[in-house]
């Protein structure tokens, strides 16, 4: 990795003790762009998360981060759930990922970290997924009485009704959404480079041409590809030019 | 009235003598959102018994801006603003881990001297944060002197930060894959004199009015007690966790940017109460203090960010020059860059604990989601049980000690 | 030591006051501890010397409020000082973003204030979302909620923008009538 983010301890081994201490409870173990990721069963997510954190080898002491993403594309089962996992005596990071809709409870780990109480209701909040065993799911961050759930992609980015003080009314009330302008959103997609136009075989294409260029890649294939190129390059033996015979011109200089 | 009036008839205390006192109910009162200890839009609901606290239901989210919508339909580079009024009090920090995150999922390199100057600005956010929370701190327990001492260093850091980027408060200094203008000189000298004449003298005689008064000794020794297994159990971070002893700091064990090769030490408190919290920040500005000076003894020469023009836009004077890098420069201020689609977390230490990242890219110009950690939902959900059976006026004292900003909390 | 009489121009429709007589007038109580002026003035006076304001700190720009308190700009020698009371401060300085969660406690605290009132909105967020405009939270200005007598621009305003807004808000009451507002 060349990028200087944070350095913890290496992923080396943690995808094999995960398996063996969780066995049939985790779906799908990943190590990409230097992160370990475990998807896991949503029903048994309580257990998982008590040999995550009581397992020699795996210690993972600290609930960082729950957080909640919505894939509208995948049909069922469309929010993901995250959970951000810290140990602190092995200095690892792993995340744990749970899929999960907007009826399928997913069970609380607050009986666990009594931390993820206001997280879950975060997720909640801001997504509708249901926690099964918190017992203080209410809304967190938007408006008393708010309807919707913002961090949805269906979810206008400036939802359906705002404030104004009425004079009659003598008070503060709600009204449908008019804004002055609309929120420009561009298409940056060229009609030759867009994503509709990616021809079959272009997912093998090589790296991009340099960072930032649109790429169909993943970013672990390229800091792959890009550890394999750097590898390559780098010579064993610096190369110098100590004789005239090294310059690879024809004869040393005239006698 | 009248019925009231004849039920008391004939009554008197001396025949029953514990009326009233039968059954006194917990009261609840309602502190915020708009009260000056409140450090912002905080709303708690506090029930007491007498002047004991029984129960503390914070109410949060009246700063709730939908920062983490809006980062969803913006720009890599148009997003990064939006970190800096995050926590308004270290805006350099915020704008960290937003940077490594998404350096980390374009495998960026950024060159050393780019490194140096975030470290050392990061310091500087972060002695500039402490002021803040140091001498609101000691407002809240009763103490005023020191926070105008304190205030005028923070000042300094201000026209630091302006004269670096232009802007007193909200930078947008640190940009994906390095930062965004060099520095003059004549700046760091500046701030080299200033660590080693002004910083000390302004800041030990402001801390020597605190740290041993008896006052803030009574107000702060023993209050909101916070034991190793509970600040690991609530996800504690940051000066909170060092507080209560466990010797835990992403600088040190994790370290990003130039702060591998950095030489400072990590303070932590014996006890885990409010003073140990204080104390810890009060170390922790002159060990921020030391790390500049080992960055401005160190300072590498080179370029201040990566030369990769598909990430970092060409200087003005390049784009004069060149055709290449005028399309460069007007392709990355209206498409910006593509990130490869991936995910990744990333929490580096801010001044007020773990402040994370999880950043979700689809491969396209702008974030798919991005999930910010703030460091204060764990911090303030634990006010509950730190609360729990101190007086009334402890609240503004355990506030003060947490270092909460709504701006990062509510988001 | 007389006293300066200053008024204001106020077109042909006042008759100008009799200057010698003021003056005469003046000459004589001056000794004996008394002045004479107009009570626009002493209302003008009395309601520019003593702004206190109400600390309506929301977000960032708050911190550029405190800013404007401390000893570098010291808005107390304005005779502007901070009030957590909305009983008894003069003006609002409404310093951030306004969301929605917040706003009916905003007009609480401006409806508890007592007349003459004033409000200053500061920031690019109070004065009508700025960065946060498109938001689904965010009020799209304060000025939905209260009237506004000063908008001061900037993300955040420095503290300097913050103390001249503060006086040119001095100017707009000096320039309207004390009868009514």
């Amino acid at each position: 990795m060349r990028a200087p983010a944070p350095a913890y301890a290496v992923n080396d081994g943690v995808i094999d003790a995960a398996t063996a201490a969780l066995g049939g409870k985790l779906d799908l173990a990943t190590e990409l762009v230097g992160e370990v990721a475990l998807h896991v069963v949503r029903e048994s997510l309580v257990e998982t998360m008590l040999a995550l954190r009581d397992t020699p080898g795996l210690e993972y002491q600290q609930l960082m981060e729950i957080a909640g993403v919505d894939y509208p594309d995948r049909g069922v089962e469309r929010f993901e759930v995250v959970y951000c996992l810290l140990s602190l005596t092995r200095n690892h990071r792993i995340r744990v990922h749970v899929r999960t809709d907007d009826t399928l409870p997913v069970p609380s780990v607050t009986g666990i970290w009594p931390v993820a109480g206001w997280l879950e209701r975060e997720v909640y909040d801001m997504y509708g997924v249901l926690f099964s065993g918190n017992a203080d799911l209410r809304r967190i961050l938007t408006d008393y009485g708010f309807r919707g759930h913002p961090q949805r992609k269906d979810f206008p980015l400036s939802g359906y009704v705002e404030l104004r003080y009425s004079e009659e009314a003598k008070r503060v009330v709600y009204e449908p959404v008019q804004l002055a302008q609309d929120f420009r959103n561009f298409d940056f997609m060229s009609p030759w480079e867009g994503a509709e136009y990616i021809l079959p075989g272009d997912e093998k294409a090589k790296l991009p041409e340099e960072k930032g260029a649109p790429t169909p890649l993943k970013a672990d294939q390229i800091q792959k590809a890009d550890a394999a190129q750097s590898a390559k390059a780098a010579p064993t033996e610096p190369k110098t030019t100590d004789s005239p015979a090294q310059t690879g011109a024809g004869k040393a200089e005239p006698k | 009235m009248a019925d009231y009036l004849e039920k008391l008839e004939g009554i008197t205390d001396a025949a029953d003598p514990t009326l009233g006192d039968i059954d006194i109910q917990n009261y609840t009162i309602n502190f915020g959102p708009q009260h000056p200890a409140a450090h912002g839009v905080l709303r708690l609901v506090l029930e007491l018994d007498g002047e004991i606290i029984e129960r503390v239901d914070p109410h949060i989210g009246l700063l709730h801006r939908g920062t983490e919508k809006l980062i969803e339909y913006k720009t890599y580079m148009q997003a990064l603003p939006y970190f800096d009024r995050l926590d308004y009090c270290s805006p350099l920090c915020m704008e960290h881990s937003y940077v490594l995150a998404v350096e980390k999922l374009l495998d960026l390199e950024v060159p050393i001297r780019a490194q140096y100057l975030r470290v050392f600005f990061a310091e500087l956010t972060r002695i500039s944060n402490h002021m803040l929370n140091l001498g609101s701190h000691v407002m809240d327990v009763g103490a005023m002197t020191p926070n105008l001492w304190l205030f005028e260093i923070r000042e300094d850091c201000l026209n630091f930060f302006e004269r670096a980027s232009g802007a007193r408060m909200h930078s947008a200094y640190f940009r994906p894959g390095g930062v965004h203008q060099d520095v003059p000189l004549k700046l760091l000298a500046d701030i080299g004199e200033w660590l080693d004449t002004r910083l000390p003298r302004l800041f030990e005689d402001a801390i020597s009015l605190v740290a041993d008064n008896r006052i803030f000794k009574q107000r702060n020794v023993d209050i909101a007690t916070v034991s190793r297994d509970d600040a690991i159990k609530w996800g504690f971070s940051g000066p909170m966790i060092r507080g209560s002893g466990i010797a835990w700091d992403l600088r040190k064990s994790q370290p990003y940017d130039a702060y591998a090769k950095m030489d400072f030490e990590v303070p932590v408190g014996t006890r885990g109460d409010c003073y140990d919290r204080f104390m810890v920040r009060v170390e922790e500005v002159r060990q921020s203090a030391r790390i500049m000076r080992q960055c401005l003894n160190e300072m590498p020469e080179g370029p201040i960010a990566s030369l990769d023009r598909k990430v970092v836009p060409p200087k003005r004077g390049e784009m004069k020059r060149s055709m290449e890098a005028l399309i460069h420069h007007f392709k990355l201020y209206t498409e910006g860059f593509h990130v490869p689609a991936g995910d990744v977390y990333v929490g580096t230490e801010s001044p007020k604990g773990e402040f994370g990242v999880y950043l979700v890219s689809d491969g396209t110009n702008k974030p798919y989601r991005c999930k910010i950690r703030p460091t204060a939902f764990s911090h303030l959900q634990a006010a509950d049980f730190m609360s729990k059976g101190h007086m009334l006026a402890d609240t503004t004292a355990i506030l003060g000690a947490m270092d909460i900003v709504f701006g990062e909390c509510d988001r | 030591m007389g006293v300066e009489l200053t008024r204001p121009a106020s077109g042909d429709v006042l008759l100008p006051p009799d200057q010698s007589f003021f003056d005469g007038l003046n000459g004589e109580l001056t000794d004996k501890g008394f002045l004479v002026t107009s009570t626009e003035e002493l209302f003008q006076w009395a309601r520019t010397g003593s702004l206190w304001w109400m600390t309506f700190g929301l977000a960032c720009c708050a911190v550029e409020m405190i800013h404007v308190n401390m000893p570098r700009y010291d808005l107390e020698r304005f005779g502007a000082a901070p009030r957590a009371s909305p009983r008894q401060s003069d003006v609002m300085i409404v310093a951030g973003t306004l969301c929605n969660k917040m706003a009916p406690a905003l007009r609480r605290v401006y409806d508890q204030m007592s007349e003459p009132k004033y409000v200053i909105s500061m920031g690019s967020c109070a004065n009508g979302g700025g960065y946060y405009h498109y938001s689904y939270s965010v009020v799209r200005g304060c000025d939905r909620i209260v009237p506004i007598d000063i908008y001061v621009p900037g993300c955040p305003p420095t503290a300097e923008a913050l103390l001249y807004g503060i006086m040119q808000l001095q100017r707009k009451i000096r320039r309207t009538g004390t009868v009514e507002r």
